[in-house]
């Protein structure tokens, strides 16, 4: 009796270990693990990106404790599971446009509208996109996979989000993650090739002071921006429609309470959930692979290439304009939509040179219109390869 | 009391009217996609019947209801056959097919027609939408149709009608296993340079007519400004004449006043003791919670 009851539990205990972490991991859930904890270090000691930073590896951290597969539907890729639910945001792409619409409620494109030549530093900043998309034509990838790898250059993560899951769904995870980790990571990536193709004396110009912009321009940008964009590219209408209606809340001045719910609580809740189902979904077996190593190679190249894409579009501008309205070419680098990370990057790198010289108004234009030029690009791509 | 009508009425006017073309777009998007008149050892119906059958396509990419919609043989009588309401087979989904069998037989259900095809002359088939006048398709199959060869679109939806040799009762009359965008991309451009190329210039363009909209706006906004500055006799000042420093200050004052920031504060500083029983009612952990603000 006694002999069975201890056989019991034995068998018992050797049934549990196999259902315990320990018994089912691989090395390449720590290697994952190890990866969530440098985001998390990385967003608490130097403060990069922590909003996104931390979801994404807290969620690395959720999506690499391995288990038994028993049907226990705790896995983010068992249909059903908790995680699966909070996972269809991010897979049937709604997440995206709804944090477009806080984007959209807490932008204010006065610095745009202003100086409304600045639009095409945005645009210029594109050719990170379609420069990666060349580039990873040229490694083998298939025209969708190249197009969703290619929008990590647009430094968007709702955008790379949004995009990577209706044209290469299998490669969302790394995707997402290489494109919150560069965005993280401009402050380090942007500054060498800012002053790189920058001479000292054009890292001085001072640009005009933005003149002030009056309410009805402010109400009628959301309107005219949305109609145009989307009459000429459809296909970006779930985004750039979240983003324009975002901000015609904030500038009408009558939707107060609507605007504060978008830009606050909403945006908020989100982008938890983005972040932490992102995070997740990087289980070791779906992620550790050669394909994501060179989607992040891919990733660092596209930033290389719209920051320097940037800069120089603003080089060759500032031949055919007046000595009086010449742009300070250390903002071409905030054409990539990083708001306002990369606007702050112009800043910091203009002041070094001239600590009299604030260039972050200036810089914001660029930086919003990098947030339309990259959702258009996406739209493009939509229409070309889905 | 006039008012607040004729102010619901605008309201409501646009709202009817929106309502009415979705739901007329939406029935519009069916389409015949394929025929059987003979059907001798083809598809059974739920009777284990052999019989005729239409197919419809919804070409659209939203669920269509065909409920309470038209199907007939005869042009001087569009109401022949009325799909039953309140069958929940009778929603399409997004490029799905829908078959009704021609059978003569109405009484077996929603899905057999009160007629039949008939394999000696050239047949009539229309769908109407559900005010029994608008006629959303129609098609004439052609007479000597052979048996268990259907007649249909080549590609489902769209204009080509051609005989099928594989007949294929509601599934796609050519099943596509690659994707032609893709296919085409990766033929005739696979350096990337032709998306590049395009994708470039779109963006460019968009962001060019919206920076020459805008340019005209400021322009106008700028007149503007200095007619109603000169009619209000003030003196206008461009905001380039003050410094950024002066209006970083300026800023900040408002930011701080905006913010709740005082030189002298409400509360008062004392030594003496407080005291204030312990209710659940004051409890902070039992208040709501503030979003916190930065």
């Amino acid at each position: 009796m006694q002999e069975s009851l201890f056989s019991f539990l034995g068998e018992n205990l050797q049934l549990f270990l196999t259902y315990t972490g320990v018994f089912n991991a691989e090395p390449g859930h720590f290697v994952m693990i190890a990866i969530g904890l440098i985001f998390i270090f990385l967003a608490i000691k130097y403060e990069f990106e922590p909003m996104l930073l931390i979801p994404i590896g807290f969620g690395i951290l959720i999506g690499n404790i391995p288990f038994k597969d028993a049907g226990l539907q705790i896995g983010i890729y068992e249909q059903g599971s908790v995680l699966n639910i909070l996972y269809q945001g991010v897979t049937s792409g709604w997440y995206p446009p709804l944090i477009f619409l806080g984007i959209g409620a807490m932008t204010d494109f006065s610095a745009l509208i202003s100086n409304p030549k600045l639009m095409l530093i945005g645009a210029a900043a594109q050719f990170g996109i379609f420069g990666a998309y060349v580039i990873a034509l040229q490694m083998g990838f298939e025209p969708n996979q190249a197009g969703a790898i290619g929008i990590i250059g647009g430094a968007d993560g709702p955008t790379a989000i949004f995009l990577s899951s209706k044209l290469a769904p299998e490669m969302m995870g790394a995707i997402a993650i290489s494109a919150y980790s560069y965005m993280a990571l401009v402050p380090i990536i942007q500054p060498p090739f800012m002053k790189l193709l920058t001479t000292p004396k054009e890292r001085l110009i001072r640009m005009k002071s933005p003149r002030v912009v009056s309410s009805t321009e402010k109400i009628i940008f959301p309107i005219i921006g949305l109609l145009l964009t989307c009459f000429l590219v459809p296909s970006g209408l779930p985004l750039l429609g979240m983003l324009f209606f975002g901000n015609l809340l904030k500038e009408s001045g009558v939707t107060r309470r609507l605007a504060e719910t978008a830009r606050g609580p909403l945006i908020d809740t989100i982008t938890i959930l983005l972040g932490v189902t992102v995070g997740a979904s990087t289980q070791a077996t779906q992620f550790l692979n050669l394909n994501s190593v060179k989607i992040f190679a891919l990733g660092a190249l596209s930033f290389v290439i719209a920051t320097c894409a940037g800069v120089l579009f603003v080089k060759f501008f500032n031949i055919f304009l007046r000595k009086e309205n010449k742009i300070n070419p250390l903002i071409g680098n905030s054409g990539v939509s990083a708001v306002p990370d990369s606007a702050r990057i112009s800043q910091i790198v203009g002041l070094r040179y001239d600590p009299t010289n604030y260039l972050l108004m200036h810089a914001m234009g660029p930086n919003v219109a990098g947030v339309i030029g990259s959702a258009v690009a996406a739209g493009i791509l939509l229409g070309f390869l889905s | 009391m006039n008012r607040i009508r004729k102010k619901a009425g605008l309201l409501l006017l646009p709202a009817l009217l929106l309502v009415t073309a979705v739901q007329a777009q939406r029935v519009t998007s069916m389409r015949i996609n394929e025929v059987l008149v003979i059907n001798e050892d083809n598809y059974v119906d739920d009777y284990g019947k052999r019989s005729g059958w239409i197919e419809l396509f919804n070409t659209s990419a939203g669920t269509v209801n065909v409920g309470g919609c038209f199907l007939t043989d005869d042009r001087n009588n569009p109401k022949k056959y009325p799909i039953p309401k309140g069958d929940v087979l009778t929603r399409v989904s997004p490029r799905q097919h829908v078959l009704f069998w021609t059978d003569g037989v109405a009484s077996r259900g929603t899905f057999h027609l009160n007629f039949v095809l008939d394999p000696a002359k050239e047949n009539y088939i229309a769908f109407y939408d559900s005010d029994g006048k608008t006629l959303v398709d129609e098609i004439i199959v052609p007479a000597a149709q052979r048996p268990d060869i259907s007649y249909g679109r080549k590609v489902d939806g769209k204009n080509e009608w051609v005989e099928l040799t594989k007949v294929t009762p509601s599934t796609n009359n050519l099943t596509l296993d690659t994707n032609e965008k893709i296919d085409n991309f990766k033929i005739n451009d696979s350096l990337g340079a032709g998306m590049t190329i395009t994708a470039m210039a779109v963006v460019f363009l968009g962001l060019l007519v919206l920076y020459l909209i805008f340019k005209q706006v400021a322009r106008l906004a700028i007149t503007l400004g200095k007619v109603r500055a000169q009619k209000t006799g003030e003196e206008t000042q461009a905001s380039g004449d003050i410094s950024g420093e002066v209006l970083a200050a300026i800023s900040t004052a408002l930011y701080e006043l905006n913010e709740d920031v005082h030189d002298i504060e409400r509360t008062v500083l004392t030594i003496q003791k407080v005291k204030r029983n312990y209710s659940p009612w004051s409890s902070k952990i039992y208040s709501l919670r503030e979003n916190p603000r930065k």
